[in-house]
């Protein structure tokens, strides 16, 4: 674990500050053996059960903040997922690097990112969690100002700085909430604020802050309308790693911190959350219905997407939590591919207006043709495909909120083998975690309004068919006969795509893989 | 080998086959077609090897969210196929269809650059419903139906150089999707009462309480939208834009047949739910008589196979919806469901063949053609006897039962809800016998009037030629299936078999008597009717503006409201430090000193005062 977590910190910001001197050619390489080692060091914690750093020291402050890590089934399947698309998204860079700065610089960046992601998925610190939070937003940040869409410089200034202010609020919000918490608790290390027995309506507000500062990095609406410019403006990679990795942070981070530490609370703020969400889901929806920008639909697509993760935890059900999970993998592999096509057209021609009359992609670039309707397939939520079973479970878990007791059990307690369809606990109990007691409220959200928002959902499901197949019909079946059938996807795209598209089909068919295939790391540990 | 064993490795064949037949297009076009026959043979080899074979459950190993094996504290996703032998009948009889429609559409579509990618798609639709067959799995059922209804986007898209393919394959998902948001709550509602998706728990959990009707109800309205019974139905018409052997897959023993065979499986559930039902056999009696009259109407023949399709699905659909007993309903439904896939796939492979032969499948184009082939008009009117459900034909059998099923009662009389249906049942009988008549004289009568001009003798195969003799046979002999299978014709209703008797001739004089020259200058109702009744137009004014609309407010919200929160801190903030740089400019010395100077006061006069 220590090497997954210094490989990408060190060699990324050698290649930064080196970025000058090095060759386009050596960084690339370099880059590429960070990652791939990165990877086996991210699966080798992954699968051996070692992932376990404690570096405290109770002499320098009373809380004893440090560097904990440690790795279970909720954050596995996200490490894998930020490793595996950083690699991908380093082999893309090495053919297909935007123009903006030194190939170190960009590839540094890169790294840093991952180094940042997988801090975030494996530390068990509030204040760490802080820390490795923010780490993330600066070298985005440098990649969507300095690598950007060339076409337009000051809409590349706006948008890198909208990303980095709104989401920097978003976490100080955040960070008065683990602040108070610590306060409260007396200790940053999350096993012992679980104990800590947090009173009821401390927990309430906490939680509150907490979600309301995650909400802009997942983002919910109405805390949205910095990520279609992001998408818009950032290099593919940058759209990719947004999507793929920056918006996880936000739904674990709200599985992580409120769901997990102030139960109580977050069960209460649950139907709230929920309805964001499904507000999210129609939203986005009705948006990518009339927007014309290709990268910007997707954007929003990915709103919606994320409110389907958000009604899932709103549910406060074990069931939830496996749909939310579920459905972040889900949700990283898809629009990773899709940022990848589209990033790939908007490089072929220049612009991805949809308004602009263009050969069918069927007939001329048959390749990408594929992997944009694999794409678009499994973001309408196509059974089979990875997208299916979060919005499924989400819908399901909605419809009966009680199934399987409360999600924070299943976080902290649950071994491994019971996250499955309808992992179950009591409802309400007192639970020992490492001789610590804690209590969970039998909390349960009102009935019919979860059911509405179940039917609410599954109509955005519909507007997401009607979104990509539109997108489908504009681009994929086309209106014009092809001039020029050169140019499909070059080596290193199909690569690319390929690995994508088997993700996305092997998480479709079996979708168990995403927790035992992390499980093999063996049971939670706090 | 067990029935369940069979069908899981003809699924394997199906799904795994088509991105094989994909790749091996790329080689050639020959290998893929070849690849594509020999899959589907091998299938349906195992499909009777599954009806022959031990009937009972197996476990799927993927398709679940927990490994198998693993030890969930509730195991309530089974994720389990199970075969009976009325589950293996209807699957073998899936898989023989799909047979017919590879082989047939290896020659129809050899002019086609695209056709290993259609044949492909053909595999995986064929693997979605096979697996929608034999699951018993509320889950796999779903994944089975979306996988099918995404399959037929690509089939009716197959054309998509012709605009109007694009918009019917648009239409055909967006309209059948919006019913499946249904579709997917009353399966999260079965699961959640029966805590489990298996079939077993959930019929045995619908105890005819709120809830279930709630569920129930629900889940028809999704069967509705994939069966195109109204208010669906206009989807189906437009999907007549897919090659010939996609319509023949959809319309045959798939995709509208799916929804009759969910609700079969949950006979007994629905059967208890008291609105489900009425909304099931509402819609299923308008629908069929309404279609029927539609059907007699159009000008184009493959249009009238489409409306007769509707109309036939409703006729399907509706001894569930009526049935004295679940069971009864079930064999009456699932008997016609079989009986339908034979002399629809029939039906439509035949008028691909003829569509060859005289350049298009409209009416006037049609009009006299059986004078070029007479085989062709040959199986085109055992396919028409058939659908026109004459007594003893596979057709003439399996409708005959549902109209005892619907009309037969345990003493106490029929009630409201099956007098309507019996009474749309009858209705639909005669209209049936008078466009089966019409379709007929359409291409065999001789030509009036000049057509467009016929082409050449269809390529069509010797393969081919044998997959619509051995479908005419079936349609003839298929009746005797029924004397040993689990497809009952149940109680034979004598004097209601007579009354049918007699509406059908009444129906054949009906269409005999019609103008010889219609087919060439159709009437405006014809006109009218052969538009759906501008269901299109009442499809986009009530649903897809309004959405729109609704689309447009949101995206301006979006853009001009939430928005101007965002901007505002950058506003507030800069008018700050503009302020606050031009407070201190240079040139403005005496006014800071001003400040400083009252800043010197205030806090003498607050030392003072203290």
């Amino acid at each position: 674990m220590i090497l997954a977590l210094a490989i990408p910190a060190v060699f990324g910001s050698l290649l930064i500050l080196g970025s000058r001197r090095i060759r386009a050619v050596i960084a690339g390489w370099m880059a590429l053996a960070v990652s791939v080692a990165t990877l086996a060091a991210t699966v080798t914690t992954v699968g051996a059960r070692s992932g376990r750093i404690e570096i405290t020291d109770r002499r320098i402050d009373e809380w004893a903040v440090g560097a904990r890590f440690a790795t279970d089934t909720i954050s596995s399947p996200l490490a894998l997922l930020t490793a595996g698309i950083t690699l991908l998204v380093v082999v893309h860079g090495m053919r297909h690097r935007p123009r903006g700065g030194s190939a170190g610089l960009f590839f540094g960046l890169l790294l840093l990112v991952e180094f940042g992601a997988l801090a975030t998925f494996w530390t068990r610190d509030v204040i760490g969690f802080f820390i490795a939070f923010e780490i993330v937003l600066i070298p985005m940040w440098v990649l969507i100002h300095r690598f950007g869409d060339d076409h337009d410089r000051a809409a590349r200034r706006a948008a890198a700085l909208r990303f980095v202010l709104y989401t920097a609020f978003g976490s100080s919000v955040m960070l008065v909430g683990i602040l108070a918490l610590v306060a409260h608790a007396g200790t940053s290390d999350m096993r012992l604020i679980l104990g800590a027995g947090v009173p009821r309506d401390v927990q309430l507000w906490i939680a509150g802050l907490l979600v309301l500062g995650l909400a802009v990095k997942v983002p919910l609406v109405p805390f949205h309308s910095w990520l279609p410019p992001a998408h818009t403006i950032a290099p593919t990679a940058g759209s990719v790693l947004l999507a793929a990795v920056l918006l996880k942070m936000g739904t674990y981070g709200l599985i992580r911190l409120p769901l997990a530490l102030t139960p109580n609370g977050f069960a209460r703020l649950g139907p709230g959350l929920a309805i964001l969400g499904v507000v999210g889901i129609l939203w986005g929806g009705l948006i990518c219905l009339v927007e014309r920008d290709l990268k910007r639909l997707i954007a929003y697509s990915s709103v919606a997407h994320m409110g389907f993760i958000a009604l899932a935890l709103g549910t406060g059900s074990a069931l939830g939590l496996q749909a939310a999970l579920i459905a972040n993998v889900a949700h990283g592999v898809i629009s990773a591919l899709l940022f990848f096509v589209v990033g790939g057209l908007k490089e072929r021609w220049g612009s991805v207006d949809l308004s602009v009359v263009r050969p069918a992609l069927r007939e001329s670039w048959p390749g990408l043709g594929v992997a944009l309707m694999v794409g678009l397939a499994g973001s309408l939520g196509l059974p089979g495909l990875a997208g299916f079973w979060g919005e499924f479970l989400a819908i399901t878990a909605a419809w009966n909120p009680t199934s399987g007791g409360p999600a924070a059990a299943l976080v902290w307690l649950q071994g491994s083998e019971q996250i499955g369809w309808f992992a179950y606990s009591p409802l309400e109990a007192q639970y020992h975690v490492d001789g610590v007691q804690i209590w969970l409220d039998a909390f349960t959200p009102d009935l019919m309004v979860m059911r509405g928002l179940a039917i609410a959902a599954a109509l955005g499901a519909v507007l997401a068919a009607a979104y990509s197949l539109r997108v489908a019909k504009l681009i994929w079946m086309g209106n014009e006969a092809p001039r020029d059938r050169s140019g499909d996807l070059s080596p290193v795209e199909a690569i690319v795509t390929g690995v994508l598209v088997i993700a996305i089909i092997v998480i479709g068919l079996a979708p168990y893989l995403v927790f035992s295939g992390a499980s093999l790391v063996g049971g939670m540990v706090p | 080998m067990t029935g369940p064993i069979a069908v899981a490795w003809a699924l394997l064949v199906l799904v795994g086959g088509a991105p094989l037949i994909l790749g091996a297009g790329l080689v050639s076009r020959r290998l893929a077609s070849g690849l594509a026959q020999l899959l589907a043979l091998v299938a349906a080899g195992l499909g009777v090897v599954a009806v022959m074979g031990a009937h009972g459950a197996y476990t799927l190993p993927v398709l679940r969210t927990a490994p198998p094996g693993a030890s969930t504290y509730l195991p309530l996703f089974p994720a389990r196929l199970a075969t009976t032998s009325l589950v293996a009948t209807i699957a073998a009889t899936v898989l023989l269809v799909v047979l017919a429609v590879q082989v047939f559409a290896a020659s129809y579509l050899d002019d086609d650059d695209r056709r290993p990618a259609f044949q492909a798609t053909v595999s995986l639709f064929a693997g979605a419903m096979l697996l929608l067959v034999v699951s018993r799995d509320l889950v796999l059922t779903l994944v089975g139906w979306e996988v099918m209804g995404w399959c037929s986007y690509l089939l009716i898209g197959h054309w998509s150089r012709k605009a109007a393919a694009r918009r019917a394959a648009y239409k055909a998902f967006l309209v059948t999707r919006l019913a499946d948001a249904a579709f997917v709550i009353g399966i999260v509602a079965l699961i959640a009462i029966a805590g489990s998706s298996d079939y077993g728990a959930v019929v045995q959990h619908a105890d005819g309480s709120r809830a279930t009707d709630v569920a129930m109800t629900a889940l028809v309205i999704g069967v509705l939208g994939k069966s195109a019974q109204i208010p669906f139905q206009d989807w189906l018409i437009d999907a007549m834009e897919g090659p010939t052997p996609a319509s023949a897959l959809i319309h045959a023993a798939t995709m509208v047949a799916a929804g009759t065979w969910v609700l079969t499986r949950l006979a007994a559930a629905l059967h208890s739910a008291t609105v489900a039902s009425w909304v099931l056999a509402c819609a299923t009696a308008a629908t069929m008589s309404y279609a029927a009259f539609t059907a007699f109407l159009q000008t184009d023949v493959k249009r009238i196979l489409a409306w007769s399709t509707i109309s036939q699905v409703g006729v399907m659909l509706s001894p569930l919806a009526v049935a004295e007993t679940a069971v009864d309903g079930q064999g009456a439904a699932a008997g016609h469901l079989f009986s339908h896939a034979i002399f629809k796939a029939l039906l439509f492979l035949t008028v691909g063949w003829l569509a060859v032969l005289a350049g298009s499948t409209a009416a006037r184009d049609l009009s006299g053609v059986g004078a070029t082939s007479i085989f062709a008009t040959a199986v085109w009117g055992l396919g028409l006897v058939s659908l026109a459900g004459v007594p003893f034909t596979v057709g003439g059998l399996s409708k005959e039962h549902v109209i005892a099923v619907a009309a037969w009662t345990d003493g106490d009389g029929p009630g409201l809800r099956q007098g309507m249906v019996t009474a749309a049942l009858l209705v639909t009988v005669a209209m049936t016998a008078a466009y089966a008549t019409r379709a007929f004289l359409i291409v065999a009568r001789p030509r009036t009037v000049p057509g467009a001009e016929a082409g050449p003798a269809p390529r069509t195969g010797l393969l081919a030629r044998a997959t619509l003799v051995a479908l005419a046979v079936a349609t003839l002999a298929g009746g005797l299936v029924f004397l040993v299978s689990p497809l009952d014709p149940g109680h034979l209703d004598l004097p209601l078999l007579g009354v049918s008797v007699v509406l059908i001739a009444t129906g054949v004089l009906v269409g005999l008597r019609l103008r010889p020259d219609d087919a060439a200058d159709p009437a405006p109702l014809m006109t009218r009717a052969s538009r759906g009744w501008g269901a299109d137009a009442a499809y986009v004014a009530v649903v897809a503006k309004p959405v729109l609309a609704l689309a447009r407010v949101v995206a301006y919200v979006d853009r001009e409201i939430i928005e101007s929160y965002v901007r505002a801190p950058g506003w507030v903030v800069s008018l700050g430090g503009r302020t606050g740089v031009r407070a201190h400019a240079p040139e403005r010395v005496s006014t800071d000193l001003l400040w400083v100077v009252l800043g010197l006061l205030v806090m003498a006069g607050v030392a003072l005062w203290g």
